[in-house]
């Protein structure tokens, strides 16, 4: 039925079973559509967030998807400011990644936010000084980029590729794509900075606090290293995950693994300077404050220090070492297993450094609360998930996606 | 298909960009701005010309000055008023909250009769002179009955011109009927009684006082006048004043006091006895003031060097001896010592005994009579109204015994026994018909279901309350009074004051509903009634009665909103040395010092439940408002669930933790509760706080917590009739 | 000579609560409540969606029966003049929409309900818990509304607010004061509902730069702490406690640490 839409050369699934498909995810997305409009027409009174838990689910979503998003920036600027041409066969998918990280963040900060319809005060109104104002400004400007980005490969699509304008366009826009990608990679610098320095300036929060350089905590530079290291990770996983739910490769071995060795460094030299940072604020940084390292962790009932060991150590080292070395990332189940780990490394910091931060009592005599979310909070972030499968579904299908599909599913 | 294209996009591009240069999308961004600040369900407060109205508050019987904030017609804020002699600018939460009761959602707005059943809140709404008329038919067919008598009225207060007119209403009416709500100043009036031989007051000059030793008083939560209580304690503490607080749980007034001592509950009789030894043993006390020589100081001599030694006392109290013999010297050696009791905020009665030993201690030291020293105050003495005629039935009926017992036989020195009303009228005295001012007994008296009971056999309730409270949802018609913002009513500040003040409330607002002054609503059903009830009350209106009763004093009411003139308030009644009988003049001493204590079942309930007043939970007839309630610690009250306070080890003893629900059982009833660990309370108790568990009022207090009444009764004081009572046998299960 | 007239003027508005003298009676917390038209609902035992400008802390001592003690402590903001004493509160300098602000004249801590967006990075920087967000739409029992004063904007749901230091007092003090023909308001022109009501007289407010000023003496009082100093968000509220385990409670230490 929709044949005409489907690039050249490769199979696809047919229309009733992509219809089918399109319509779960749909009904996922409806939900999370429902939840969103309760909580703008009724207020954030449907959450479970509190004045303890500012900052929760939605904004560790948000980081988290940011971060993870950081595929994107990271695999152009290697792309095209670094040189390494193998990795066009994945681009495509990282800015779509991307993108849809990057779209789904602007939505739920939208959500998030007490009061939507004034959204733009935080650039009519912006104060310079505020790490959230950066994040805003740069964000919107890397969504920016990234439509633009993106924009080339929809003209791709064998319909649109026929207008001539269309062709133009796509074709020009291609050509300056690696000042896009320059302009892309300088803005995610800022703005993952920024998320970082959100906690980082926090100095009335010990826990999220941290020294730096000028007005930049170490967290600044930490959270744009982490994103670069575990966001190309990102980009790998779902690129398996669409092989396994396609059953077709569609990048070639070599091109993971080269990414893979890169994130696998970056998570190295990442995590042996998350561990200075962590040294540096439990010996210096927190006892100036009147905090001992396990009073930030002591109180709480739930996960304690341990959190503390899987950031580091099961989702930092253990990845960095899998993915460093050759066998490891020969080794397909070390590769997916240090993969996922750099995944949820980056999640499980940004949860740390969002709802810790504001959860930690600093007051003497306050105490730890538990938070659970809502279910209009859970709702409302897998909402961004339907959609990101949605819109992955639909590119994958009409979009020429993955340059090396047809070479590998040749029986076409 | 080109051309179109093209068109198509220019068209689009051009849109768009003239959209942008348009004002459109900037004045949409500028609306939504103004919009979120204009949500229709946002009140904006409408401003005008801001006035301030002085007025005395009647929340409790502190009798605070305010001084209320108005825009316009509106009153928007309540503040202590500036120079007023009890409370001088501060005031306490409670009456900063006066607003939300004055516009809440639980004002009665115009009279109603009950439709449905009892208590079932169907009504129908009546015109006042139907409501008159109505009460006034039935107060006939009873006196036709020749049963005036079995008219009663229970009242939150005494004093002031509106329960004196109810008074005198009973009286001429031919009803000895008339209560007040009980308080520990019973116990205090007939302890003055016993041992001076008159009933007074009993006032604190505790401003001056030197060194302050508490039996449990609620110093800084609300006993007698609250607000001027937290004053003097501030002034306690900036001159380095000594204060002692004896009492089983860390109250706060234990926490701001200089000296904890806990104390094994019902036991601080012993205490003071013991205290009154080593002060006797030592010759501590000022021989000039006891009288030496006098027959009660021998008894009572006598009688606490035999019994109540240090070592004994260590075994009733719990207090070691070294600390009993410490704190007697302290006290007797300190300028001014003043040692005080009533539990809590002295809303009940407490045990004779206790009292005067306590008393004991201040006739010791001789701080009577004088600065910084405990007096005898008369009651106020600007209501004097010329004399009424009865007629025969009216003056039969007032000779009848009342139904309490008060003021006859073993009774003879109570003036009021409301705690012993329930029982009676469930135990056969009848009372036809009630009437209820400014209080709410219902839900106020312990025992609960025993007063309910009576009020079912009640056959006729009028209510004159302002806010359907327990007893006006049980009621048979509510008349309903004008809360205090929107009347005029003189206000006597007298709870353990040693300089009484009047104060004056006036209508800071126009009343807001269809409500009427009861001292109004009386005179009209006086009127009513006829000859010669009608008689005895001479006055066009209330107004005009209270103007006239303040005589010469009303154009300084008026102009200050008080006056603390003494010839007007009220008399320290002289007391001559060694006039004090201090073996209370009572034969029997061991009836007189007997702990009261509940004798239910020590195995089936071995724990004590402890009521505690809150400052910040309002247990009287006034129920807690909204702002109030949000002051509620969630360790007191989280969501509808009440916290009792235990001991750690009581917790652990009982299987218990932080947090978790128990099953609360007394001999009176039992209710699911929350626990919280406080190690500020003894071992062995349960505390639960006073003023919960409403099931009338509004959303914002009903249906939250237990009513601590519901699981407590009374026990009788054998000496005075009066409910001695400091909780009852308890067992907590884990749930 | 220009600079020193202007530092004279400055004024640092600032609070020494005498926490011997507190009752923990809540009169304060309810004076501020009627004074702000501060919201309530039909639960407020949710203390974490409750808002209280003004909380009242009950602190324990931590040991057991009968060594237990316990203090309030009462908690409105501390209107932090941050490092250095410059202006860069913590919640002050995070707010992306300029909506909370230093004043330089006062040293007091706007919020500007009406700039708020409600994105609540400005809780998420003030150690104090000293910020509240209104979860819900703002509403009185019918009738109730009455008693809301125009002083004070009715705040929307979704927007932070907070403690002013009853700002629009100093506003009608200034006022008055111009339309008399001065310049500047005398110190009890201009106090704090919560220090007026306060039945203690616990609470003392003042400039903290007006040696005429109570406060300016008392703050200087050996008792003397503000609450989380070692953070250097420089609080305009000070603390007096004679209870050296009180004034402990104030800050955080390390184990061996003396204070
Ligand atoms: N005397 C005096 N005059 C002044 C000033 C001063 O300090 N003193 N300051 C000047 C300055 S800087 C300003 S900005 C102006 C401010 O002047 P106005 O704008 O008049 O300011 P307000 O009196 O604060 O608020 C006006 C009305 O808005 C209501 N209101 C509150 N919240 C809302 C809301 O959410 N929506 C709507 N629609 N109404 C609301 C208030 O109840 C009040 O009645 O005054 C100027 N004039
Ligand atoms: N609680 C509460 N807080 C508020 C508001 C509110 O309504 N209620 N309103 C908010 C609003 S809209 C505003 S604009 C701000 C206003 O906040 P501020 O700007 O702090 O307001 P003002 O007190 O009006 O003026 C500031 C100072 O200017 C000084 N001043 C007056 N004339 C002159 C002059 O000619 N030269 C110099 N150098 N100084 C002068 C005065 O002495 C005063 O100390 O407050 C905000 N905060
Ligand atoms: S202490 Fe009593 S009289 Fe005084 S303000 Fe409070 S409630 Fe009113
Ligand atoms: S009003 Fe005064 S005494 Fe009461 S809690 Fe507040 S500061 Fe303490
Ligand atoms: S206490 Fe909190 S809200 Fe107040 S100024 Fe300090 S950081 Fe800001
Ligand atoms: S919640 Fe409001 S005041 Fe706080 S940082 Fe965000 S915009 Fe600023
Ligand atoms: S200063 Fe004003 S706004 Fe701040 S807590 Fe006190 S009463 Fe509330
Ligand atoms: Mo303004």
């Amino acid at each position: 039925m929709d044949s005409a839409l489907i690039p050249r050369g490769v199979k696809r699934c047919p229309t009733w079973q992509f219809a089918l498909w399109i319509g779960a995810a749909g009904a996922v997305l409806l939900w999370g559509v429902f939840a969103m409009l309760l909580c703008w027409f009724k207020g954030l009174n449907q959450t479970n967030m509190n004045d303890s838990y500012g900052f929760a689910l939605w904004i560790w979503a948000d980081l988290a998807v940011i971060a993870l998003g950081g595929g994107a920036f990271f695999t152009g600027f290697l792309r095209y400011i670094v040189g390494k041409d193998e990795l066009k066969n994945i681009i495509n998918y990282a800015v779509l990644i991307g993108f849809i990280c990057y779209s789904s963040a602007l939505l739920i900060l939208a959500i998030d936010i007490g009061q939507p319809l004034r959204g733009w005060f935080i650039f009519w109104h912006a104060n310079v000084h505020s790490m959230l104002t950066e994040v805003a400004f740069c964000l919107t400007c890397y969504f920016g980029v990234l439509t633009i980005e993106y924009v080339p490969l929809i003209l791709e699509n064998r319909q649109i590729d026929k207008v001539p304008f269309f062709h133009r366009l796509g074709h020009n826009m291609h050509e300056i794509m690696a000042v896009f990608a320059a302009t892309g990679a300088f803005l995610s610098f800022f703005h993952q900075g920024s998320l970082g320095g959100v906690s980082g300036v926090l100095f009335g929060r010990p826990f999220g606090y941290r020294e730096g350089i000028f007005i930049w905590p170490w967290t600044f530079f930490l959270y744009t290293w982490s994103a670069a290291a575990c966001g190309p990770c990102f980009t790998i996983m779902i690129t398996k995950i669409t092989e396994k739910v396609t059953g077709k490769r569609l990048v070639k071995q070599n091109v993971i693994e080269l990414l893979a060795k890169i994130s696998g460094w970056m998570i190295g030299t990442y995590i042996i300077a998350k561990i200075i940072d962590t040294w540096y604020w439990a010996k210096v940084t927190a006892p100036a404050a009147g905090f001992n390292l396990m009073d930030f962790y002591s109180n709480n009932p739930f996960y304690g220090i341990w959190i503390l060991v899987l950031e580091i150590v099961i989702c930092g080292v253990v990845p960095a070492i899998i993915l460093t070395s050759e066998k490891g990332r020969k080794n397909p189940a070390a590769l997916m297993t240090a993969i996922i780990l750099a995944v949820l490394g980056a999640c499980v910091n940004r949860w740390v450094m969002v709802l810790q931060v504001m959860a930690v009592p600093v007051l003497t005599f306050e105490n730890w609360v538990m938070y659970y979310p809502s279910w209009q909070e859970v709702a409302t972030t897998i909402l961004p998930v339907a959609y990101g499968v949605i819109l992955i579904s639909l590119s994958y299908r009409y979009l020429p996606i993955f340059p090396q599909e047809q070479e590998l599913n040749p029986e076409v | 298909m080109k051309i179109d294209r093209r068109c198509f996009l220019s068209l689009g591009i051009g849109g768009a960009a003239g959209l942008a240069l348009s004002p459109i999308p900037w004045k949409l961004a500028d609306d939504s701005a103004i919009w979120t600040q204009m949500w229709p369900w946002t009140p904006v407060p409408a401003d005008g010309e801001a006035t301030y109205v002085k007025s005395a508050c009647t929340l409790c019987p502190g009798g605070c000055g305010i001084s209320v904030r108005k825009i316009d017609n509106r009153a928007v804020k309540i503040e202590g008023m500036e120079g007023h002699p009890v409370n001088d600018g501060g005031i306490c939460l409670l009456g900063l909250s006066g607003l939300q009761l004055l516009y809440g959602p639980n004002r009665v707005k115009t009279p109603l009769k009950r439709a449905g059943e009892r208590g079932e809140g169907k009504w129908v709404k009546i015109t006042w002179e139907e409501a008159i008329s109505e009460v006034a038919k039935k107060l006939g067919d009873i006196k036709e009955k020749g049963e005036s008598n079995s008219v009663a009225c229970i009242s939150g207060s005494d004093k002031g011109t509106v329960p004196a007119l109810f008074k005198r209403f009973l009286s001429v009416f031919g009803s000895p009927n008339f209560m007040r709500m009980p308080s520990i100043q019973d116990s205090y009036e007939i302890a003055n009684n016993i041992s001076l031989g008159f009933i007074a007051q009993t006032g604190f000059d505790l401003e001056h006082a030197g060194f302050i030793l508490s039996f449990g008083s609620g110093l800084i939560e609300g006993w007698g006048s609250p607000v001027r209580m937290i004053r003097a304690n501030s002034s306690w503490r900036k001159a380095g004043i000594k204060v002692v607080q004896v009492e089983p749980r860390l109250s706060n007034s234990a926490a701001k006091a200089d000296k904890w001592i806990p104390v094994n509950p019902g036991t601080e009789y012993a205490l003071a006895l013991g205290l009154a030894h080593v002060i006797i043993r030592k010759s501590l006390y000022r021989n000039d003031f006891v009288h030496a020589g006098a027959s009660g100081f021998i008894r009572f001599r006598d009688l606490v060097l035999s019994n109540y030694s240090p070592d004994s006392v260590e075994k009733i109290t719990g207090i070691k001896k070294e600390t009993i013999e410490a704190l007697a010297v302290d006290f007797a050696r300190s300028e001014r010592p003043v040692a005080i009791c009533g539990r809590g905020q002295g809303k009940s009665q407490g045990s004779l005994g206790e009292v005067m030993a306590v008393q004991a201690l201040n006739v010791l030291v001789g701080n009577i009579n004088k600065e910084g020293g405990v007096f005898a105050v008369n009651d106020p003495a600007y209501i004097a109204w010329p004399a009424y005629q009865s007629d025969a039935v009216g003056a039969a009926g007032i000779k009848k015994e009342r139904i309490d017992g008060a003021g006859s036989g073993k009774y003879g020195f109570a003036k009021s026994l409301t705690n012993r009303f329930a029982g009676a009228v469930n135990s056969g005295s009848p009372v036809s018909l009630l009437f209820v001012l400014e209080s709410n007994p219902v839900y106020s008296l312990p025992d609960t279901k025993d007063v309910k009971d009576a009020f079912k056999k009640i056959p006729f309730i009028v209510s004159f309350s302002s806010f359907m409270d327990e007893t006006a949802l049980n009621s048979d018609i509510i008349l309903p009074n004008h809360v205090y913002l929107e009347r005029y009513e003189d206000v006597p500040a007298t709870a353990g004051l040693s300089k009484p003040v009047v104060s004056l409330a006036r209508p800071v607002v126009s009343p807001q509903f269809n409500t009427k002054h009861a001292g109004d609503v009386i005179l009209l059903i006086a009127k009513e009634v006829g000859s010669p009830v009608a008689d005895a009350f001479p006055w066009k209106d209330y107004q005009t009665c209270l103007e006239g009763t303040a005589g010469d004093k009303w154009k300084i009411l008026n102009k200050e909103g008080f006056s603390s003139d003494p010839a007007f308030t009220a008399q320290v009644v002289n007391i001559s040395p060694g006039r004090f009988d201090l073996s209370g003049g009572v034969a029997d001493l061991s009836i007189l010092f007997t702990p009261v204590n509940s004798e239910e079942d020590s195995k089936a309930y071995p724990l004590f439940l402890l009521p505690y007043d809150s400052f910040r939970i309002a247990n009287g007839y006034i129920g807690t408002p909204p702002f109030v309630i949000k002051t509620v610690e969630d360790t007191v009250l989280k969501g509808k669930d009440i916290l009792v306070e235990i001991n750690p080890a009581t917790a652990r003893a009982n299987g218990l933790s932080a947090g978790s629900y128990a099953t609360l059982k007394t001999p009176k009833g039992s209710a699911r509760v929350k626990v919280h660990l406080f190690e500020g309370i003894m071992p062995g108790l349960v505390a639960m706080p006073r003023g919960l568990g409403h099931t009338a009022y509004d959303n914002y207090l009903a249906g939250k917590g237990i009513n601590v009444n519901e699981l407590i009764g009374t026990v009788e004081d054998p000496a005075s009739g009066l409910d001695a009572a400091w909780g009852i046998r308890a067992n907590l299960i884990k749930a | 000579m220009k600079e020193e007239q202007s530092k004279e003027k400055v004024k640092k508005f600032g609070m020494v609560i005498d926490l011997d003298k507190c009752t923990g009676c809540g009169a304060c917390m309810v004076a501020c409540m009627a004074e702000n038209n501060v919201p309530f609902k039909e639960d407020e035992s949710k203390k974490l969606d409750s808002i209280t400008w003004l909380r009242i802390y009950k602190l324990t001592n931590g040991k057991s029966f009968p060594d237990a003690d316990i203090c309030y402590l009462p908690r409105p903001c501390q209107h932090c003049g941050g490092k250095g004493d410059h202006g860069h509160s913590p919640c002050v300098s995070v707010c992306p929409a300029t909506a909370t602000d230093y004043n330089k004249e006062t040293g007091i801590v706007s919020q500007i309900y009406t700039r708020c967006f409600g994105c609540r990075y400005c809780m998420a920087a003030c150690p104090y818990h000293a910020r509240y967000f209104n979860w819900w739409d703002p509403v009185w029992p019918d009738g109730m509304e009455k008693y809301l004063s125009p002083n004070v904007s009715v705040r929307m749901r979704g927007v932070v607010e907070k403690c002013s230091f009853c700002f629009h007092r100093y506003q009608l003090a200034m006022d008055k004061a111009y339309y008399e023909g001065r310049r500047e308001i005398e110190e009890t022109e201009y106090q704090t509902a919560c220090t007026q009501s306060c039945p203690a007289n616990a609470i003392a407010f003042g400039d903290l730069n007006n040696s005429g000023h109570a406060v300016y003496e008392l703050k200087k009082d050996k008792n003397a702490f503000r609450l989380l100093e070692r953070l250097q968000t420089n609080p305009k509220v000070y603390y007096l406690s004679s209870r050296e385990w009180v004034r402990r409670a104030g800050d955080n230490y390390l184990k061996d640490e003396k204070k």
